[in-house]
């Protein structure tokens, strides 16, 4: 049998168990979710990827569930289900989860804290920080490497690019992940997606046309070619992607400056001030200073929240590209390494203002906190 | 006594036939000593053999355990159910039936939609606009999520689907579907179009070895007769046998003859007698017959051949390494 299903890797030492004792009496209640979750939130927040490291069950009448590979989504589910949901709260955890690993134990144990409702966000996102540090410390590992990221900082920059809306759609969608990225702009320069002959005619009938006549003409054309079935996209769907696309047509190419405003925006690094300046820079040299501006205080205030809870800015490493690869991520993203030893995040955590709406909720609701690997954290000999 | 080799074959269908034949062409006859119902059977004169008869997919996953030696099974099965496939299995040689292409395929309503980047372009937007995942119904998971994720589409759930993955669409269960086709008629008559890159696998039937089989000396061995006689087989296959004689003077011509065709000479220049043996691909028997007369041959056959048996053994060879 698989060494990775059958053993686990420690129990919970009393380290850990000091540990969220602090975060309780820091005003996070414990919480402990069930252990068997549907999949659905899983599948649906994370992606199809995390399929291959899930362990899946079936009931008998065809529901899909899983042992819980993490524990944001649980608490989350566990806090929208609660008489408080909507307000404030704040909750930590320890249990295990479970992921397959092919050269570690599915089940390892991780602790953490979530915290909804607060509207102080940068107060908030320095409090995690600051807890977070407070775990590795609690194992003995003093200083840890500081990364972070700002993902709303990204978003803001798109946002205030004069694109077609098909284009930044698709740059956010591919800031994600972590591959993609220097390709699309590659081809936001050629312009090679719509670059097709075969489609000029149509694109070139729907030129300047409105949302209600390129309606009407894929209607036709759908008739023409006897067509009934459209299978989960509307006609206007479709239309309304071709005016897209014909609008991309005469603006396929992105121009060189455009391109390297958003080059220059993702090497920007260094501690939290010399990242800010460098940003301010480049906002008001581009014109952008109202686009970067929201995500900017943000993050100028939450610096501030990180100095006055003694953090020391001089080990924070800030990159604007860093934070690629989570799904869920909205603001602050970060993680606690140790470079001595391999790297692997220690603490990771981050903002995620929106997942609570894609759990149910109707209103959105600001959420932010981490997770301690304790599997990792316990091989350090500190005392508590 | 020691464990026989373990030879699965496709117990139903098409898939049965086409193996069968295809063991009885290389000279290896399936019987089952026990009556036509029965699901273990032998290959006529090769003692220690047993041959499982078994699903398809049952043959894969006993591949990939190492419950069987050798096994017949469609190569989109390995590539979608055994995780590091090279890891546990070697694929000996492509059988030349089964033939199935593993496809992307979309609802012919979406005309906007012709390459891979159009529906991932399709996918997030599809996500905005409605508020969920766009859902791929199919059976391939696995070829499925890495196709997705090397195309860089993250915004879709898939839909497991075991039977008429075709319907989903119509159904309404999911908007697109990956599923195998042959001539395309079936997604076509379900108003679904293949999208132009969106061919993941050309899958057909295939002799496959397991790695982690037990293979002691006897089991490699019967391995080295099944594959020599399969490799002689199809080497048989691939050429005509032409003979010549030549009354004098052939200087150069076998070397002339192998830069103009693809031919072989498995046994070198011609006897002191004149008499020349070549293999020649079928498609250049005719051309190579008129060069050897027009370079002075009397008289010119052909004839097909029934095994060709070299010293090498490649298919062995291929196990072997892999092993």
């Amino acid at each position: 049998m698989d060494a990775s299903v059958t053993t686990r890797n420690q129990e919970p030492d009393a380290r850990a168990e000091a540990l969220v004792a602090s975060y309780e009496r820091a005003g996070y209640a414990r919480v402990a979710p069930a252990l068997l979750q549907p999949a659905e939130p899983f599948l649906d927040l994370s992606g199809e990827d995390i399929r291959r490291r899930m362990y899946l069950t079936t009931t008998p009448d065809g529901g899909e569930f899983c042992l819980r590979p993490d524990l944001t989504i649980p608490v989350s589910r566990d806090y929208l289900a609660s008489s408080v949901a909507g307000r404030p709260a704040g909750f930590s955890y320890l249990g295990p989860v479970f992921r397959y690993r092919s050269d570690a134990p599915a089940e390892f144990f991780q602790a953490g804290i979530e915290s909804f409702g607060r509207s102080d966000k940068a107060a908030a996102d320095a409090e995690m920080l600051s807890l977070g540090l407070e775990a590795t410390a609690h194992y003995g590992l003093a200083a840890p490497d500081i990364q972070i990221g700002d993902v709303a900082l990204f978003a803001g920059l798109i946002a205030g690019l004069d694109l077609p809306p098909a284009w930044k759609r698709r740059l956010i969608k591919d800031f994600n992940r972590k591959a993609n990225l220097a390709q699309d702009l590659d081809r936001l320069v050629l312009g090679g997606n719509n670059a097709r002959p075969e489609y000029q005619g149509v694109l070139a009938a729907l030129a300047g046309s409105d949302p209600k006549g390129a309606h009407a003409l894929v209607t036709d054309l759908l008739s023409i070619a006897g067509i009934n079935a459209v299978g989960g996209r509307s006609v206007g769907e479709i239309a309304d992607r071709f005016l897209e696309q014909s609008a991309l047509g005469a603006s396929a190419k992105l121009p060189r400056d455009v391109r390297g405003l958003i080059e220059r925006f993702l090497a920007i690094q260094g501690d939290p001030d010399e990242a800010a300046a460098a940003l301010r820079v480049l906002a008001s040299e581009a014109k952008m200073t109202s686009a970067l501006a929201p995500a900017l205080d943000q993050f100028e205030s939450r610096t501030g929240f990180l100095e006055a809870r003694g953090v020391d800015l001089k080990r924070v490493r800030f990159s604007t590209a860093f934070g690629r690869g989570f799904d869920y991520y909205t603001g602050l993203v970060f993680e606690l390494t140790d470079p001595e030893r391999t790297g692997d995040p220690l603490v990771a955590g981050g903002r995620y203002d929106g997942l609570l709406a894609r759990l149910g909720a109707t209103d959105p609701i600001p959420a932010v906190g981490f997770a301690v690997w304790i599997e990792r954290l316990s091989l350090y000999r500190g005392e508590p | 006594m020691s464990a026989p080799l373990v030879l699965a074959v496709p117990a139903k269908g098409r898939l049965q036939g086409n193996a069968e034949a295809f063991f009885a062409r290389a000279g290896l006859t399936l019987i089952k000593p026990r009556g036509a119902r029965d699901y273990r059977g032998a290959i006529s004169g090769l003692d220690g053999v047993e041959v499982a008869y078994l699903s398809a997919a049952e043959i894969t996953s006993q591949l990939a355990a190492g419950a069987v030696h050798l096994g017949v099974t469609g190569e989109d099965l390995v590539r979608e159910m055994i995780p590091d496939a090279e890891k546990r299995v070697v694929l000996i040689e492509g059988l030349g039936f089964g033939f199935a292409n593993v496809v992307v395929a979309v609802p012919q309503a979406w005309i906007d939609v012709r390459t891979m980047a159009d529906v991932d372009d399709v996918a997030t937007a599809f996500r905005h606009h409605h508020n969920r995942k766009m859902r791929v119904a199919t059976k391939y998971i696995n070829l499925t999520r890495d196709f997705f994720s090397a195309h860089g589409i993250i915004d879709y759930r898939i839909v497991e689907s075991s039977g008429a993955t075709e319907g989903a669409p119509a159904a309404g269960t999911a908007e697109m579907i990956v599923d195998i086709t042959t001539t395309g008629a079936t997604l076509a008559a379900n108003g679904l179009k293949v999208v132009e890159d969106g061919t993941m696998l050309r899958s057909q039937a295939n002799l496959v070895a397991a790695r982690r089989a037990a293979w002691g000396s006897d089991e490699r061995d019967l391995a080295r007769a099944i594959l020599d006689r399969v490799a002689a087989q199809a080497r048989a296959r691939a050429f005509r046998e032409v003979r010549a004689h030549f009354a004098a003077g052939t200087d150069m011509l076998v070397e002339n003859a192998k830069r103009k065709f693809a031919i072989e000479a498995p046994f070198g220049g011609p006897t002191p007698s004149g008499m020349l043996i070549l293999h020649c691909p079928p498609d250049q028997v005719y051309a190579l017959t008129n060069f050897l007369r027009e370079n002075g041959a009397e008289a010119v056959t052909v004839a097909e051949l029934g095994y060709v048996f070299s010293r090498d053994n490649t298919l062995y060879a291929k196990l072997e390494a892999g092993l």
